[in-house]
Order: structure tokens, then sequence, then C-alpha cells
């Protein structure tokens, strides 16, 4: 994909999910009814939910990217794997954030080490890890080659979460919304974290796309760089290859 | 060695875009902070005491997220910004 197609593609989902994006701050403060029991702090669902669906797909990106470059050996897909994982972990700092802000109300304490919320901060510092492994190095081929197959075996952690409210006794509550029987969710409160999904992957695709660009762009300046400091010899044609 | 007309094209587009996003984005985060807790309020009025303090954890998660998705927007900015001038140079 030419780096043309990436910035309008990114322009169209940046816009689409600024719209989105006020459409469900309209509905959750204006629009969806407030919860019965829990009160007002319940809408913290709305950013809650989403951004950890959004992590989920962040990481999935992260994980497809990172088997395919180990085969492979694209660059252009360390750059997309690299690009998404930073995206996870911003989404996934959401969670991890929004998620103690509410249970401190709703559970009475802002942690608790049972299994979801054990396996989600989990899940956040292995990809803190693939940050940390790819710089752990000078070559940098085996520092791709290392965050690559963090990227892959962090993302196995992602079913596991989603599970474990099943398989564990747990103090989060059940999914209402991903459920085979459907969501059990007031119809209004079901539009409003649907719409919520939308904006949020809408935003994270496009700024993931300009991240991605700003990755080839590097690699484009460090190639040309070091054309410019080697004048004796003449420039390969994949060292002035244009992004 | 020069860079195609093309490309230079693609980096203003960028950093105009980037530009209009660090003016916006602020405008809009402001805006909404300021008007969230009128809202909050007009929604929660009968309890005022239990849900004031659930207004301050709905404003403290909701201004974390935005900081953070505003923040790692500057962050992909400055980096299309450097990337530039270093092409330019």
């Amino acid at each position: 994909m030419s780096l043309r197609t990436v910035r309008w593609a990114g322009v169209v989902l940046g816009f689409l999910g600024v719209a989105l994006t006020i459409l469900f701050h309209w509905q959750v403060f204006f629009w969806v009814p407030t919860e019965a029991s829990m009160g007002i702090v319940q809408r913290i669902f709305y950013i809650h939910l989403p951004a950890a669906w959004v992590g989920f797909f962040a990481f999935g990106i992260v994980a497809l990217c990172s088997a395919v470059y180990l085969w492979l050996g694209e660059e252009k897909l360390d750059h997309a794997a690299r690009a998404a994982a930073e995206g996870g972990m911003i989404f996934t700092t959401i969670v991890l954030t929004s998620g103690p802000l509410w249970a401190r109300l709703a559970w009475g304490t802002w942690w608790t080490w049972e299994p979801r919320l054990t396996l989600t901060l989990l899940l956040w510092f292995i990809y803190l890890g693939y940050f940390l492994v790819r710089s752990s190095t000078d070559n940098l081929d085996r520092g791709r080659k290392f965050a690559a197959v963090v990227g892959v075996v962090g993302a196995l952690n992602i079913p596991l979460i989603h599970m474990s409210v099943y398989w564990f006794r747990s103090l989060h509550p059940q999914p209402v919304v991903a459920r085979v029987d459907g969501p059990q969710l007031h119809p209004d409160m079901a539009t409003t974290v649907f719409t919520a999904l939308g904006a949020w992957t809408l935003v994270f695709l496009s700024l993931f796309l300009f991240r991605y660009a700003a990755a080839r762009l590097e690699a484009y300046a460090d190639r040309v760089e070091a054309a410019r400091l080697n004048p004796t010899r003449s420039a390969t044609p994949e060292e002035v290859m244009a992004p | 060695m020069k860079l195609r007309t093309s490309d230079r094209s693609i980096f203003l587009s960028q950093r105009m875009i980037m530009k209009s996003l660090r003016v916006l984005l602020p405008i809009v985060a402001v805006g909404f902070l300021l008007v969230l807790p009128e809202l909050l309020h007009a929604q929660a009025a009968g309890q005022p005491g239990r849900q004031m303090r659930h207004f301050w954890h709905v404003f403290a998660a909701y201004a974390v997220a935005w900081a953070l998705l505003f923040g790692w927007a500057v962050a992909i900015a400055r980096r299309i910004a450097r990337v530039e001038d270093r092409l330019k140079g």
C-alpha cells in the first residue's frame, strides 16, 4: 500500500472516528438511561469495554504482523506491528485506569488480584516487554525478531482474559455484550456501547495508519542519510526507494 | 538527493492534518471537560453527596482516556515533523 493511500485512509477514518466520538459522548451524557443500582459511575462502562476490545484488536494486529514478519522478513510488517503495539498499550492503559475508578465505587476496592484483572495487567507488561526487547540489542534485525516473538506469544493471553471469568471464580462480571445468546443490556445501552466501540476502532485505525506512515518515512530517511554519508559509492535502488 | 513532488505533498498534507489536530483536539477536550460537570450534575439531581463522588470518578476516567489518546496523536505529529525536517536537511 502506498503512503498516499495510507494517508487518505487515515484522514477518512479519522473524520469518521471524530464524528462517531461526538455522537457517543452525546449518547453517554444526554441520551442513555442511568443504571439503577450503580448510578452515573456505570457510565465508565462506555469507555472501559470499547477500550478493552480495541486493545485486544490492536494486539491481534501485532501478533498477525509479527508472525508474518518472522516468516517473510518484510520490514513494513514490523512497522505495522510496532504501530499497533503502541495503540494497544494506549487502550489497555485506558482499561487499567478506568477499571479501578469504577471498581472503587462498585466493589469498594481499587484493585483485586482476581484472574481477569491480573491477566490484563500481565498483557500490559508483556507488550511493555515487546518495546524493551526491541531496544535491548544493538543488532536491529535481531531486536525486531525478538520483539516479533513476544508479539505473537503475548496475544495468546487474550483468549485467556476473555475466558477467565468462566473458568475461574471471579469478581469481574461475566460478559454482557459478547455472549452467544446476544447482548444482555438495555437496548439504549447496547446502542451506546456499539457506537463507542465503532468510534474508538476508527480513531485507533486512523492513528495507527499515521504512526505506520511515520515509521515508513523514518526508514526512508535512514536510507537517504546512509546514501548521503557514503558519497564514494553510488546508492543502490533500495537505499533511495521512496517510502 | 531530492524528494519527488508527490513525496513532498505527502509530508505537507500530513503536517497540515497534524497541525489542525493540534488545534482542534485541545478545543474539543477543554470544551468537553468544561461541560461535563454540568451534564453529570443535572443527571445526578436528588443524591448530591453520593453522586458527586461518582461524578469525579467518571470525570477522571474520561479525562485520562482522552489525555492518553491526545498524547499519542501529538507524539505521532511530532515524529512526522522530525522526519520531515531530516528529509529536508
